[in-house]
């Protein structure tokens, strides 16, 4: 899949994973739920995807986030807040990181 | 083989970057991981393994005993960084000489890097300059060069677009990047460049103007709100209560920077909690205007050094060319126009300020013979653009490694049990998508790795050895590949494409679209959306038919098993279900092969749900019907066709299939709707193996003719293209073309015709533009087609109409009367009508 504008789509990519994000905290909007998941999905057709890696492990070979770390451990660190998700194309058969993930990541203990 | 320098490398304070000549051209290499053209110049050394660039400066803050930066500055003095995970010092020199390999890693062709020019500082003495080459040694150049920066971005500029610089003359150079702010004055004379004076600042840059916007603009806005205690000092401090919320109002703040560049009020929200627990939505507007006025005085700071190189030497401010930008924070308006208006002379844009330093040096490099002995040393030299695997050394050790094929988990373990003479050398493991970087590590006898993987999915990783100057060696560990998901023996990768057949309008037949491909991991779900084709009345026995096949996507649908089926019928509807409006289906596969189909009607809001299970085959009768009688026409126009090409081989084969079609249409019309005996899938079995035999007879013809209309098409688009093409559509039509041998390739009928819609969708909209096509099309509709006009008053109203506008010129208007005259053909002559699914 050939995809135009790369810089604009990631900009509308971003607001829609911030829409499922909120949207997904508050009960009133469940509605809407199957509507951003419509969006995605039209994504999805393009050959584009994302991921949260909130609450994953994070450490120095995540190579698919740019991380700042809050608190003053660095050690023993998890992702506590993603505010760009990591989005991926598939091209020919191929997938690649075409943004990295914007995080924070925070000690655990 | 070149005998020239060629590579130009900016070994920045802040930011490396690596470039090479090739034949009057510059190019700049990215990094691998993260495909960034610029590598933060940090060196980190954790848990035994050595992290440069991004990764690194992410823990530069909170990991200083095994982070550096900035070692630059610190370049020919005695000042060492002590790391403590190793329990070592490292020079400025070592660690300048890790960036400097690590840079090498970049050159995706594979050739060796043996000779650079490094550029410096103007401000660099001797034993720092000397330092820096003996960096470039230590990380394998056989040969180096130093260029000073202002020279460097001076002959970026000079080689752009054949600049011609003069003989003589004398320019500024005003380096705002990162981290640190240079100002050089540049003088040329007798054909000779030199940095006459320079002045700078090693901590103002990029990051000092984001934290201005949190100190000024944010930070006062919600003191003012009376909400939050103390929210300066909370953001602030590591154990502050909102520490969290800094990271993210920085990079927020970052984002502000760049788009205030172009835009005149931006809005940064987030949340943050309140003295009494409560959540506040926070949107704060940033003008332009404020944002400036917050960096104002650091801007200043940076004139007041220019103006004091021009007073030190007693300079006429009009008699310097102008002033050329360079460094990322160039790019902010208020820089630029600051600095014109200070000193009323050119402010000179016209090169990337972020790479400009290493492609002069790369322009420099380019001009700048080897030494012969390390031309003879270069053994693996290659023109840009060739990979050299082959060429490489090979790795002296032999491998073994072990890892678990497939997990659940997101990390796996990877190890590996090394023999041979594996002193001085080191590995590094990276997933082919750029996700996982697992660093430069020293090899041993026995390594070990826990590997990222991404979810439901088979991720791919490189295992890679490198010499001691960082150089790739080749070695015998294949590929690792490790599936990562729920997997067991039921659930296995998916055999066969899962497709949902829709109608083709274009071709009066139906054809499948992919839902999920061949290989996919299970378990899967995804949803898509498609428009319902025909109006269903409700209560009325008309129907849309969702029919999923399993096999290759770019057969015909009739060729496939389905392998499961969903009706909607208008007697289940609670209102009319109109042509247009959408109908959601999500299909899910189990593990082990369940299919559940839902559609979700948005117009009704009503939603129909079946669960298929693989060993219970699907064959609705109706369709079964459908199918037969659809093959039977297919049938006999392919006959016809067969007959007219006097090709009465063909033509007696398929009377022949065409005949057992016709017995399998009548013992199908002698089943019952609701037939619970086996025959109705013996004959859907013979059916689909009748079609398979048709499509074997007839593919042949209908790839040629599909063939044919797509060179066409291709053709008819590039004329369009090469008249009245813009930018844009010339490079669409060139990735077009550059697709065409994996669609020929593909030996599919649908793959083609696929190929012409896209022609057909660049052209028709050009084509759209040209009047004199325009007026050809409607002296079409309004000659040879009026006859077939419904409306005859309407249509000589619009045709009349259409005169005028040809008369006036207007184009514009000429399309809505082509358009409403399309409107009055009858509708099988706007488009085809076929039974089909009623999705498409």
């Amino acid at each position: 899949m050939i995809i135009h504008n790369q810089e604009q789509l990631l900009k509308i990519v971003n607001q829609v994973y911030d829409l499922e994000r909120k949207t997904a905290a508050k009960e009133e909007f469940a509605g809407l739920q199957r509507n951003i998941g419509r969006i995605r999905d039209a994504f999805s057709e393009m050959g584009l995807h994302w991921a949260s890696p909130e609450g994953e492990p994070y450490n120095d070979t995540r190579t698919d986030c740019e991380a700042s770390i809050a608190g003053e451990s660095s050690e023993n660190l998890y992702i506590s807040e993603v505010l760009k998700p990591i989005v991926w194309i598939k091209d020919g058969g191929l997938q690649y990181i075409i943004q990295k993930a914007v995080v924070i990541a925070e000690s655990q203990t | 083989m070149s005998n020239t320098i060629n590579y130009g490398i900016d070994l920045g304070t802040t930011n490396s970057v690596i470039a090479r000549y090739n034949a009057g051209k510059v190019e700049i290499y990215k990094n691998p991981v993260g495909h960034k053209e610029t590598l933060p110049s940090v060196v980190a050394f954790r848990k035994e393994r050595i992290i440069v660039g991004d990764k690194a400066r992410e823990y530069l803050e909170k990991d200083p005993e095994n982070v550096a930066g900035s070692f630059k500055r610190k370049m020919g003095t005695t000042e060492s960084f002590f790391f403590k995970s190793i329990g070592e010092f490292k020079t400025p020199q070592e660690l300048s000489a890790i960036v400097l390999k690590e840079l090498k890693n970049f050159v995706y062709t594979g050739e060796k890097v043996n000779a650079a020019v490094i550029t410096i500082p103007a401000s660099f003495d001797t034993i720092q300059s000397n330092a820096t080459k003996k960096a470039g040694y230590d990380a394998g150049f056989e040969e180096v060069l130093l260029l000073q920066e202002p020279i460097a971005a001076s002959l970026a500029y000079a080689n752009k677009d054949d600049q011609q610089e003069d003989s003589e003359g004398q320019w500024l150079v005003y380096d705002l990047g990162g981290g640190t702010f240079d100002v050089a004055l540049v003088k040329i004379g007798d054909g000779e460049m030199k940095v006459v004076d320079h002045q700078g600042d090693n901590f103002l840059g990029g990051l000092d103007f984001d934290n201005r916007i949190i100190d000024k603009i944010i930070i006062p806005h919600l003191e003012k709100t009376g909400r939050f205690d103390n929210p300066g000092q909370e953001l602030k401090s590591a154990k502050g209560k909102y520490n969290r919320l800094y990271y993210q109002l920085l990079a927020k703040a970052e984002e502000a920077k760049v788009l205030l560049s172009a835009k005149d009020s931006i809005e940064i929200e987030f949340e943050i909690e309140d003295r009494n627990g409560e959540s506040v939505e926070m949107v704060i507007v940033i003008t332009k205007t404020d944002f400036e006025n917050s960096i104002r005085d650091l801007v200043t700071s940076t004139i007041d050094m220019t103006r004091q190189i021009i007073e030190r030497n007693n300079l006429d401010v009009s008699k310097l060319n102008h002033v050329l930008m360079i460094g990322g924070s160039t790019y902010m308006p208020i820089v630029r126009r600051m600095v014109g208006e200070a000193f009323g002379i050119p402010v000179n844009c016209n090169i990337d300020p972020t790479t400009a330093v290493a492609v002069g040096a790369a322009y420099y490099a380019g001009t700048r013979t080897r030494t012969r002995s390390s031309i003879n040393l270069k053994k693996h030299d290659n023109a840009p653009g060739e990979a050299v695997p082959d060429n490489l050394q090979p790795a002296p050790v032999k491998i073994r490694v072990a890892y678990q094929k497939t997990s659940q988990d997101a990390q796996e373990y990877f190890t590996a049990a090394v023999e041979g003479n594996f002193q001085g050398l080191f590995y590094r493991i990276t997933r082919d998508d750029g996700g996982f970087d697992s660093g430069l590590k020293a090899l041993a006898a026995r390594i070990s790795e826990m590997l990222q993987l991404i979810r439901s999915t088979v991720n791919n990783f490189t295992f890679r050895i490198y010499d001691a100057q960082n150089n790739p060696m080749s070695c015998d560990v294949p590929p690792i590949s490790i599936v990562q998901g729920k997997y067991n023996v039921l659930g296995q990768p998916l055999p066969n494409d899962i497709c949902i057949e829709v109608d083709d309008y274009e071709n009066n037949t139906t054809r499948l679209e992919v839902i999920f491909e061949k290989n996919s991991i299970l378990p899967l779900k995804r949803t898509i959306t498609k428009n319902i084709t025909k109006t269903l009345r409700k209560g009325s026995t008309d129907s849309v038919m969702i029919n999923i096949v399993e096999g290759q996507h770019t057969a015909h649908p009739s060729t496939n098993p389905s392998i499961g089926c969903i009706q909607v019928v208008g007697k289940d509807l609670n209102r009319d279900l109109l042509k247009g409006t959408d109908i959601e289906i999500t299909l899910e596969m189990s593990e082990s092969r369940d299919l559940r189909i839902s559609t979700y009607l948005l117009m009704t809001d009503q939603e129909f749900t079946n669960l298929f299970s693989p060993s219970e085959r699907q064959v609705n009768i109706d369709k079964l019907r459908d199918e037969i009688h659809d093959m039977m026409k297919r049938i006999a126009a392919d006959t016809k066709d067969a007959e007219r090409r006097e090709d009465y081989e063909l033509a007696q084969k398929l009377t022949m299939l065409g005949h057992e079609f016709e017995d399998l249409a009548a013992e199908i019309n002698a089943l019952s709707t609701d037939d619970i005996t086996d025959r109705k899938y013996q004959l859907e079995d013979r059916k689909r193996k009748l079609a398979q035999r048709v499509d074997a007879l007839t593919r042949d013809k209908h790839i040629t003719e599909a063939m044919q209309e797509y060179f066409e098409y291709k053709e008819w688009c590039k004329d369009l293209i090469d008249a009245h093409g813009n930018p844009d559509e010339k490079k669409r039509y060139e990735e077009l073309v550059a697709r065409e041998k994996q669609v020929m390739s593909a030996n599919s009928v649908i793959r083609v015709r696929d190929a012409v819609k896209d022609y057909s969708r660049l052209g028709g909209p050009i084509q759209w533009r040209i009047p004199e096509k325009l007026v050809g099309i409607f002296y079409w509709l309004a000659t040879t087609r009026k006859d077939e006009l419904r409306d005859q008053t309407k249509a000589d109203r619009y045709i009349e109409m259409g005169d005028k506008a040809i008369e006036r010129k207007n184009y514009e208007e000429l399309r809505v009367v082509i358009n409403n005259l399309v409107q009055l053909l009858p509708p099988d002559k706007q488009f085809i009508d076929m039974k089909g699914t009623g999705i498409g």
